[in-house]
């Protein structure tokens, strides 16, 4: 889906890329971009140096001397010429009427060097001038994986991206979308914007809220060029789907690395949690947050309330779950004492427990439908907003590797019950001694639409984060059990 | 005195800061409660004052040359007679004309002193991102020590301003601690949605100090105001 008329859109749904000025014998800017042929797409070469052509055609793709040479309109580029050479490459873009370019080229304002400086304004009022939208500099460019266009070789091409990513970073843009894609979450569409000289996040922010196909956006900033305009942009963007802000340079020292890293000058902190929070925006710290707050958004359903059902393994795993959140701030209410009842018909309670924290693993002893029928208890008690099952890896592991139908059969207990109840769902599943194993086991859970956390701190903060936001939404569908 | 008048009077002397009188006068007609304080040119005046304002009462010098007050013996308080009043006057005149030779001395600010509440303190400074943004903490070294503060941007809605008072990391204190009672929050969240209107309609201001606001258990006053313009 595209957002017809809006200026970005050609750029964001491109048919014919060119990448101008790759070089061998690498050549990453093709390969990241070879995938465009078999999503429908035409990828060309620009590129004036003899030696660097067999090397192009060898992929398959037709090398041209000048943009002007391209045979067909070009919706976007990717380029990565020296920066002497870029003033002259965005003049062709701009004559070819291309629909937008990604400008991979460094060594602009971000160098504090005087070259840097003149070239970065002489871009900047090139491209103004023309109404030219340019990407970057000192950026990845776009990530587009449903039209094959990408910023890294690993990304994946898919049509079942949600997520829509902005980035001032080219890394953090690339890690979060591997890192999503790891835990089976996929980006619709994403931007590493770099220095943002003509583009800047609230341009790309404006798209993304508009973009059917983006579900959730999320991003990494460090700085705006235009603090009134993000604001108002965040604020509408925030109205009309979850948006999840990582905001870098925190610190007094963090921010002195903003400033060499893409030029931004820094506001306060304080002053950038008051403006998120005014827009309704849900607040990360680092990579793992943001991919836990995505995970939660996509995954779970709406919290509704603070009051946690915590369903823990075993004793010592019980007491660190509800610290872990409770310090969220989230309640472990009583369950009613119809659901005591019910639970205590068939509860083990020599060495476990039916409080809230559950201590469980000695009463289902491997049984899925013990394990049904106490999801499905706690799932009817009013008390209950929202809940968290531990999953032991370390006494697991051995039977799911030994009979892998076993954890088959217990992903489907989980899924049967996210699908039958209204309540959000989190499981938390530490690695423990058997990372490797674990790791190669997630695509099932991602398969079957389970969030698995790797820690109870981790689960809680994402719960928290959710719920945050479904508070802002609307405060009168969203109360605390403790409230009413 | 109209926004306009006092702009024009301070930028044709060439100040940024608006005098006490100045900066009280404005917020009162713009809504904002604070502490009625008149400027008095002489002995008889502040006496007069005094006595319209009802004792005790406070008196601060008034000087487009002193920032700090207190620090030249510029304010008096606690003043419960006219003699009271007539002594602190000319002390005041004295003592600022000592530690800052050569100073204007515009007159002296009469105010009636307003019983203690919690202190309270409601800011707005200019960001070179953001424009204006307003400010919300607890006064004395909740915020100067542990910056205990709250950010929002003007302008703000209703929610913005509930939300400034609610979640700084001392609000406890507002809902009343050792048998105090609590603090009038809708009096706070009605203070700072003035303050945040009456910046909106003048983007003259750069920078704007209510410190402190007493807040009562039924309403809530600012006792000292502080209004910086920017340049013409």
């Amino acid at each position: 889906m595209a957002v017809p008329g809006h200026r970005l859109d050609r750029m964001f749904n491109p048919k014919v890329v060119a990448v101008i000025g790759d070089k061998g014998p690498g050549y990453m800017w093709l390969h990241n971009n070879l995938p465009l042929k078999e999503r429908g797409g035409r990828l060309y070469s620009v590129q004036l140096d003899e030696k660097e052509i067999p090397g192009i055609e060898a992929l398959g793709v037709q090398n041209f001397k000048s943009v002007l040479e391209v045979p067909e309109p070009i919706d976007y580029a990717l380029v990565a010429v020296p920066r002497q050479v870029s003033p002259y490459v965005l003049k062709d873009l701009i004559a070819a009427g291309a629909g937008g370019a990604g400008f991979f080229t460094s060594g602009f304002a971000e160098t504090g060097e005087e070259l840097g400086i003149r070239l970065q304004e002489q871009l900047a009022s090139m491209a103004r001038e023309a109404g030219f939208n340019l990407v970057g500099p000192n950026c990845m460019g776009l990530y587009l994986p449903k039209a094959g266009v990408r910023f890294n070789v690993d990304a994946p091409v898919t049509d079942a991206g949600e997520i829509g990513f902005l980035s001032q970073s080219g890394t953090h843009g690339i890690m979060f979308s591997l890192v999503a894609a790891a835990n089976g979450m996929y980006i619709s569409k994403c931007a590493s914007f770099g220095n943002a000289i003509v583009l800047d996040v609230s341009d790309y922010l404006e798209y993304l809220m508009l973009d059917d196909e983006t579900k959730v956006i999320g991003m990494y900033v460090e700085g705006v060029k235009d603090g009134r305009r993000f604001f108002a942009t965040l604020k509408e963007a925030c109205r009309r789907k979850p948006v999840v802000v990582w905001k870098g340079g925190q610190t007094e020292a963090g921010a002195r690395a903003t400033m060499s890293h893409t030029g931004s000058l820094a506001a306060p902190q304080a002053v950038w949690d008051g403006m998120m929070r005014q827009c309704g925006a849900i607040t990360t710290n680092n990579l793992d947050e943001t991919i836990d707050a995505m995970k939660m958004l996509l995954r779970s359903k709406t919290p509704r309330g603070d009051g946690m059902a915590l369903l823990a393994q075993t004793g010592g795993q019980s007491v660190s779950m509800t610290d872990a959140f409770a310090k969220a701030g989230l309640r472990v209410p009583r369950f009613t004492d119809a659901t005591y009842a019910a639970l205590g018909e068939f509860f083990n309670i020599v060495g476990g427990s039916y409080q809230n924290p559950l201590d469980m693993a000695g009463t289902i002893q491997g049984n899925m439908e013990t394990l049904d029928r106490i999801l499905r208890i706690v799932d009817a008690d009013p008390n209950v907003d929202g809940m968290a099952m531990e999953l032991s890896a370390l006494f697991a592991a051995r039977q799911w590797k030994a009979k892998p139908e076993t954890l088959d059969r217990t992903i489907a207990t989980l899924a049967d019950h996210m699908a039958r109840s209204e309540k959000p769902f989190v499981a938390v599943l530490h690695p423990a001694h058997e990372a490797e194993y674990v790791a190669s086991i997630m695509p099932k859970f991602n398969d079957a639409g389970v969030p698995v956390f790797q820690s109870f701190e981790r689960a809680a903060a994402a719960y928290r984060r959710a719920l945050d936001f479904a508070r802002r939404q609307g405060p009168s569908a969203v109360a605390s059990s403790a409230e009413v | 005195m109209s926004f306009e008048s006092v702009l024009a009077q301070a930028r044709a002397e060439g100040r940024t800061l608006l005098t006490e009188v100045e900066a009280k006068s404005l917020l009162e007609e713009a809504g904002v409660p604070v502490a009625t304080t008149t400027l008095a040119r002489t002995r008889e005046e502040a006496q007069e004052q005094a006595e319209r304002l009802g004792y005790p009462v406070v008196l601060k010098v008034v000087s487009p040359d002193i920032a700090h007050k207190s620090d030249v013996g510029g304010v008096k308080l606690n003043l419960a007679s006219r003699e009271a009043v007539g002594q602190a006057f000319d002390e005041i005149l004295a003592s600022a004309a000592r530690a800052v030779p050569g100073a204007r001395i515009t007159g002296v600010a009469v105010q009636h002193m307003a019983p203690q509440g919690t202190e309270v303190i409601v800011g707005m400074t200019t960001d070179p991102q953001f424009g204006p943004v307003m400010m919300f903490g607890l006064g004395g070294i909740m915020v100067e020590v542990l910056k205990d503060v709250s950010f929002r941007l003007v302008p703000l809605e209703e929610k913005d301003a509930r939300e400034m008072v609610d979640e700084i990391k001392g609000r406890p204190v507002l809902s009343g601690v050792r048998g105090q009672p609590p603090a009038d929050i809708d009096a706070l969240t009605r203070t700072i949605l003035k303050v945040s209107e009456f910046v909106e309609q003048h983007p003259e201001v750069k920078e704007l100090d209510l410190n402190p606001v007493f807040a009562y258990p039924d309403g809530a006053l600012a006792v000292d105001a502080r209004i910086i313009i920017g340049e013409a």
